[in-house]
């Protein structure tokens, strides 16, 4: 039923001719699959071509590289090379969380961070947790040139990046956590164990001092408006604060500082009024 | 005593278990025949609408098409239960399903290409998608065809049950209850999608179809009649069925739409349903608005039920709009009911229309019976559990309707999962002050419910019945032919254990052969849990037979008297003498008296047609079930979490304890989806969430742990005691998960499903009335 081409570059510089080339014709990458062939299948444009990346031999794509400053994750890791990896699962619980939450154990062995991000979907599960994060997305285009941008600034819309038709996502930085004190999770909102999408869901990654005072906050929502948004202003206000022994009065306040960000809309899998109400009472009890 | 059986109540995988497991089964998508053409159908982009125009010309031009038709190129029957629906829409279109046109083409691609060249106008109406609505002076007739037989246009199909004195009981009764139970439309979900293959022969005239059908000999007759053929030039070949659940009792348009394709161009069709097409155009479970009014007396002896249920037909009437007759037993039957007055109407509307699922309207009855009972045991200080087991049914038992309880394991599962459940302990609306005590944000809680459903078959059309022929080559091996088909529940290897049992031949050496209507005898279908009943029960009369001839022929050989053998391992006994059975078939084949060693024997359940007013012993035997389930209430998310499910179920005995332990936790599955997340959501009569993106069936990762405990009861109807197990698992499930939300929570909620949104705001509104009152 799918016809379209397919290019199967092998190195970078591969990729960028091909990326040059393609400039006047309609195409997209194909990583992992699992959300283009579902896209293909709904709306399949005429005279399409697919930049195939699942032969590209590139560790700059491909690879978890990790050095002083932080994790660079090259946006061809897999959801299930992410959870393999233990300085994920120890540094970024968070991160971790959100990952084996995507989907299932099938679809979380060829489904890519990379493109979790470029799909920027509201409820993608690893895209909050890296708004949480604080992570940078790197961007090269077709003749080398490299960008950087923060992940909460690349997301323009539902479905929208600031990715320009020359540019592709190269990887994903994570900078180092400054504490090992640290409060990481992420819950999502969703009617089944397995193969769900976020009806709503809370990324958190807080860093402590010893006396367990916030010294850097994320706190990510998804689901809840038409981007993954970084609830900067109720991160600026748990900072400082001893995180083991909030007083209600600083939750309902931290919690009403989320609820200003919350934009959500009421569709076939749950209303504006629940998605709000659990966004609210859940993030209330990450506190308690 | 029970005698220990050889191979009977021992677990053995299915027959075809490998060929599953590594793909190699042949499903109805796998199969190609040489030339195929592929069809599809063009359906309605309105639920309501006149049909102005419809113009194919560009379609057919589109290289490739084979055949392009409509209502205007086919001399076809109405089909449907009720005959009032039309295989093609010409002039009108009245629900989100309804097919216009089809085309046969070369390849997939081409056929969904034309499908976008046909050109179709409507007046587009506004429709009725609300029965109460339908049933108003100013509605419009929704179905042209119905027969207006019931007192108002839109009223498809209507019974009324009664027994006993409802007044007199009213007076008896010191508690009544009334409530309004609703239930959802929820879908089958069949793992292959629905699918046919037709080819039709023009130099003989026969069409040979591969399809998905539960009932291949009552699909025969309806493809016959809908495209005005004999039926003995149908020929049905059913391939490995993919999930029915009920699903294929009906016989839908593109079944025969795509025999049309197959006769118009004389080449073999296939016609496939993508995932989509199977949620908008596959059968539903009837939707339900119950409404009713029970009683007890002060010594919590339940007095009467009075219900009134309104049923949405949908466009056209389906097998759905039969439930009633099973869900009025429920009603009549489950516990004792000195009184009981019954009525149900299916409603014409713009909805789709449902058609048969695993239950047959029970679940839905039995939810509406059993979350009622927790209300009368509540208001009468009764224990929940102490009002079910002083009312269960009873050994001897002749019900109002007529339903003889020979043998009954009601209380005995009753008791089981209370025991088992712990569920005197655990329920806390009965432990006092324990539910203030309990804070936090999960709320557990444990709920019951128990079910009756027929366990024999259920004699509704002319015949309940099941053939079976048998053959013993020269090799020693066994052929069952029988009439019973397999759909995945296990019904082959139970056959085969059955003549393993009885004639001792291995099951490696035995056959069955159950696909082909030109090859098989007759059997009513797979329905109303009757297969391993009926068709064992069809296969130990051959064997009876074919014993006879083996014991005559081998008598003869040994020079003994014509007695009984013992069979075992390939081989005949007799005291210390032993000949093996291919001797005996050979000798019997090649010697006098020059015979095959073949037989064929018809069974006919015992079991009666009710009368005209529904009453009758319309089941060999019947089952009963109890479930008592524990689950966990997150009070800021309102979700359910299912911890533990205890079922208990009198199965007769035992057949085979792996397929019946698949059988109990595929039931319970489906329950729980029920009870908790599947729920289709239309708007105006479109579907608004036709994937499973958005229709929240549960997976393997949502399953609790299924503690189950079968009670035997050795019926004397069934093969070796046993009794129908398919339906009841999932039967009872809803009420129960239904009683232990309202445990955990003290919050009775009155309609499926329990989604969490509902639940999240009965509890806000609950937390905000316990302020406004202090």
């Amino acid at each position: 039923m799918l016809d379209f081409d397919v290019i199967s570059p092998k190195t970078s510089h591969e990729l960028f001719e091909v990326i040059s080339n393609s400039q006047d014709k309609n195409y997209r990458f194909g990583a992992g699959y699992t959300d283009l062939i579902n896209d293909l299948n709904n709306n399949l444009q005429q005279n399409l071509t697919v930049i195939n990346l699942a032969k590209l031999n590139d560790n700059n794509f491909k690879a978890i590289n990790i050095n002083e400053n932080g994790v660079q994750i090259g946006a061809l890791v897999t959801a299930t090379q992410l959870l393999e990896n233990n300085i994920i699962q120890n540094n970024y619980p968070v991160l971790w969380e959100a990952t084996n939450s995507v989907a299932s154990g099938q679809i979380r062995a060829s489904a890519t961070i990379g493109g979790n991000v470029c799909q920027a979907s509201p409820s993608g599960d690893m895209s909050c947790a890296l708004v949480a994060l604080k992570a940078v997305c790197e961007i090269i285009d077709s003749k080398g040139n490299i960008r950087e941008e923060n992940i909460s600034d690349f997301f323009r819309g539902v479905k929208k990046t600031s990715l320009k038709k020359n540019e592709i996502l190269r990887s994903i930085f994570v900078p180092i956590n400054i504490s090992k004190n640290i409060k990481s999770g992420y819950i999502k909102v969703g009617t089944r164990n397995s193969m769900e999408i976020a009806i709503a869901s809370i990324a958190y990654h807080f860093q402590k001092d010893e006396q367990n005072n916030v010294i850097d906050a994320g706190y990510a929502i998804g689901a809840v408006a038409p981007t993954i948004v970084f609830t900067k202003d109720a991160c600026d206000f748990i900072l400082g604060k001893n995180i083991n022994s909030l007083n209600e009065t600083d939750v309902k306040q931290f919690a009403n500082l989320i609820k200003k960000y919350a934009k959500p809309i009421s569709d076939i899998r749950a209303s504006a009024w629940y998605r709000e109400e659990v966004l609210i009472n859940l993030s209330e009890t990450i506190l308690k | 005593m029970v005698k220990e059986l050889k191979i009977i109540g021992k677990s053995t995988p299915k027959l075809d278990a490998k060929e599953r497991v590594t793909g190699k089964s042949v499903y109805g998508h796998d199969i190609e025949l040489p030339g195929m053409l592929h069809g599809m159908i063009l359906r309605t982009k309105y639920p309501c609408a006149k049909i102005i125009s419809i113009d194919v010309s560009e379609a057919k031009a589109l290289d490739g098409v084979m055949c392009v038709i409509t209502a205007a190129d086919v001399d076809v029957n109405q089909i449907g239960y009720k005959r009032d629906h039309p295989i093609f829409k010409s002039k009108t279109v009245n629900c989100n399903r309804d097919e216009i046109a089809a085309v046969a083409a070369t390849t997939k691609e081409i056929a969904k290409k034309a499908l976008s060249l046909i050109k179709v106008e409507y007046e587009v109406k506004k429709g009725i998608y609300n029965p109460f609505d339908a049933l108003k002076e100013d509605a419009p007739k929704l179905n042209e065809f119905s027969h207006d037989k019931f007192g108002n246009k839109n009223i498809g199909e209507s019974f009324h049950y009664e027994h006993g004195n409802i007044e007199d009981q009213k007076k008896l009764s010191k508690v009544i209850i009334t409530k309004r139970y609703e239930t959802s439309r929820v879908t089958h979900c069949c793992m292959a999608t629905s699918n046919i293959t037709a080819s039709y022969s023009k130099l003989d005239g026969q069409l040979t179809i591969w399809a998905s059908t539960q009932v291949p000999f009552l699909y025969q007759r309806d493809v016959a009649h809908a495209l005005k053929m004999e039926p003995s030039k149908i020929r049905i070949i059913q391939p490995i069925i993919g999930g029915g659940f009920g699903s294929k009792l009906d016989m839908l348009p593109f079944e025969p739409i795509c025999a049309l394709l197959s006769i118009k161009t004389g080449k073999p069709v296939q016609l496939l349903y993508s995932r989509e097409e199977e949620f908008i155009a596959s059968p539903t479970r009837q939707p339900m608005i119950i409404d009713l009014t029970t009683g007890a007396n002060e010594n919590g002896k339940f007095t009467f039920r009075e219900v009134k249920i309104t049923m949405d037909n949908g466009a056209y009437t389906s097998w759905g709009a039969t439930t009633p007759f099973v869900m009025m037993q429920t009603y009549s039957s489950l516990y004792q009911v000195p009184a009981c007055s019954f009525d149900a109407k299916a409603i014409y509307t713009n909805n789709p229309f449902a058609g048969s699922f695993r239950g047959y309207g029970n679940p839905q009855a039995t939810y509406s019976i059993e979350t009622n009972i927790d209300l009368l045991a509540k208001e009468l200080g009764i224990g929940k559990d102490e009002i079910r087991l002083i009312n269960a049914n009873y050994k001897g038992e002749i019900t109002g309707q007529g339903l003889n309880f020979k043998t009954c394991g009601a209380i005995p599962a009753l008791k089981k999962v209370i025991e088992e459940s712990k569920y005197s302990q655990r329920i806390k609306s009965q432990i006092s002050n324990s539910k203030s005590q309990e804070s936090g944000r999960y709320k557990k809680g444990i709920g019951l419910a128990s079910m009756l459903h027929v366990g024999g078959g259920a004699k509704i059309y002319r015949s309940d019945g099941c053939g079976t022929r048998l053959k013993i080559d020269h090799y020693g091996y066994l052929t069952i032919i029988t009439g019973s088909n397999e759909i995945g529940q296990g019904s082959e290897t139970v056959l085969a254990m059955i003549a393993v049992e009885e004639l001792g031949i291995p099951i490696e050496k035995i056959k069955v052969i159950n696909t082909d209507t030109d090859v098989k005898p007759w059997d009513v279908g797979v329905h109303a849990s009757r297969t391993s009943f009926v068709a064992g029960n069809s296969l130990l009369g051959a064997i009876k037979l074919i014993k006879e001839k083996l014991n005559k022929q081998a008598a003869k050989l040994l020079c003994i008297e014509n007695s009984d053998f013992i069979y075992q391992n390939g081989s005949m006994f007799h005291d210390d003498k032993e000949i093996k059975i291919d001797k005996v078939v050979r000798e019997m084949h090649f010697g006098l008296p020059n015979e095959l060693c073949v037989v064929e024997y018809f069974y006919e359940p015992p079991s009666s047609f009710q009368d005209k007013e529904f009453k009758g012993d319309v089941s060999g035997n019947y089952a009963f079930a109890s479930q008592a389930i524990e689950v966990e209430v997150d009070t800021l998310t309102g979700k359910v979490k299912v911890l533990n499910v205890f079922v208990s179920q009198d199965v007769g005995r035992v057949l085979n304890p792996l397929a019946l332990q698949g059988q109990i936790e595929g039931g319970v599955a489906t329950g729980i989806g029920f009870a908790l997340t599947e729920e289709m959501i239309y708007k105006n009569g479109m579907l608004l969430n036709p994937n499973f993106h958005g229709y929240k069936l549960l997976t393997s990762m949502d399953m609790p742990d299924v503690n189950f405990y079968p009670v035997e009861t050795y019926d004397d109807a069934g093969p070796y005691g046993s009794k129908g197990v398919g339906e009841a698992p999932l039967i009872p499930t809803a009420a129960a998960i239904a009683n232990a939300v309202a445990d955990a929570i003290g919050i009775e909620f009155y309609s499926l499903p329990l989604s969490p949104e509902k639940i999240l705001k009965a509890l806000k509104e609950k937390t905000i009335n316990k302020v406004l009152s202090i």
